[in-house]
């Protein structure tokens, strides 16, 4: 992981230095407001619109692969399983890529770095897929 | 009140959808600990009601801190335009992403036991 150092990114001509919060009173996670300066806010808030997106679709992968089971959905019972059972893993994994996606940008911001590529997406939308494909065959093999 | 003119200073109403969106996911957050609550009574009687409490307090306590920080937010915007005096900085976002994650295990925990079988 590259780190910009503290106050590094505030230097240029004609920005008032804010820089770090000062020591002592650092907002959390240190990793992320430890470095750079502050950012657009409405890119901030932005982020922070996308990491609540990942959670919401956390919750909607999870309650998916719970009422599968719990509504003794008419599918055939080992493809029901398994894609039950991919979908909770998927709505496990979805906020690690939220708090990972949130953090990694807003440092890449506070940096002036080329934003960082959503790590955990691809996996989940492979995932996604997957749970589709089991679910079809699951209902045309029953 | 800092005194500020209250204008209009983002016309993308930044501060107004990230509300929502923190409001979206406390309502969210309070029908699965409702949903969670119910299925997970048959096997897990009272425990299920501790859990299915201790999810909508979380729901209340994202709802309620959802209209702090729109507050606050706000207050930044038209003061100084920057997010800096906001002193809760990724604590809420730690909290949900850890409350989710553990609500994806104990979804894993449920379809992997299935009372109903």
């Amino acid at each position: 992981m590259v780190y910009c150092s503290p106050g590094e990114a505030s230097t240029e001509v004609g920005s008032t230095v804010t820089g770090t919060d000062a020591p002592g009173r650092a907002r959390f996670p240190r990793s992320v407001f430890g470095v750079g300066d502050e950012p657009d806010p409405r890119f901030s808030l932005a982020n922070e619109r996308t990491f609540l997106a990942w959670i919401r679709t956390s919750l909607a992968l999870s309650a998916a692969g719970v009422a599968l089971e719990a509504l003794d959905v008419p599918v055939a019972g080992g493809l029901r399983l398994a894609c039950a059972v991919l979908l909770v893993c998927l709505g496990a994994l979805a906020p690690v890529q939220a708090w990972w996606g949130w953090a990694a940008t807003e440092r890449a911001m506070r940096c002036h770095r080329p934003l960082p590529s959503p790590l955990l997406s691809p996996l989940i939308a492979v995932g996604t897929l997957l749970a589709g494909v089991l679910l079809l065959l699951g209902l045309l093999l029953r | 009140m800092t005194g500020a003119p209250d204008r209009v200073f983002d016309d993308g109403l930044q501060a107004e959808r990230t509300a929502l969106a923190w409001r979206r996911t406390s309502l969210a957050l309070a029908v699965a600990a409702a949903g969670a609550g119910r299925l997970a009574a048959p096997a897990l009687g009272v425990l299920a009601l501790a859990l299915a409490g201790l999810g909508l307090v979380q729901a209340v306590a994202v709802g309620w801190g959802a209209a702090r920080r729109y507050r606050a937010v706000r207050r930044a915007l038209t003061s100084h335009g920057d997010l800096s005096t906001l002193r809760a900085g990724g604590l809420p976002m730690a909290a949900l992403a850890v409350s989710g994650a553990v609500t994806g295990l104990l979804a894993l925990a449920f379809v992997v036991l299935d009372p109903h079988s």
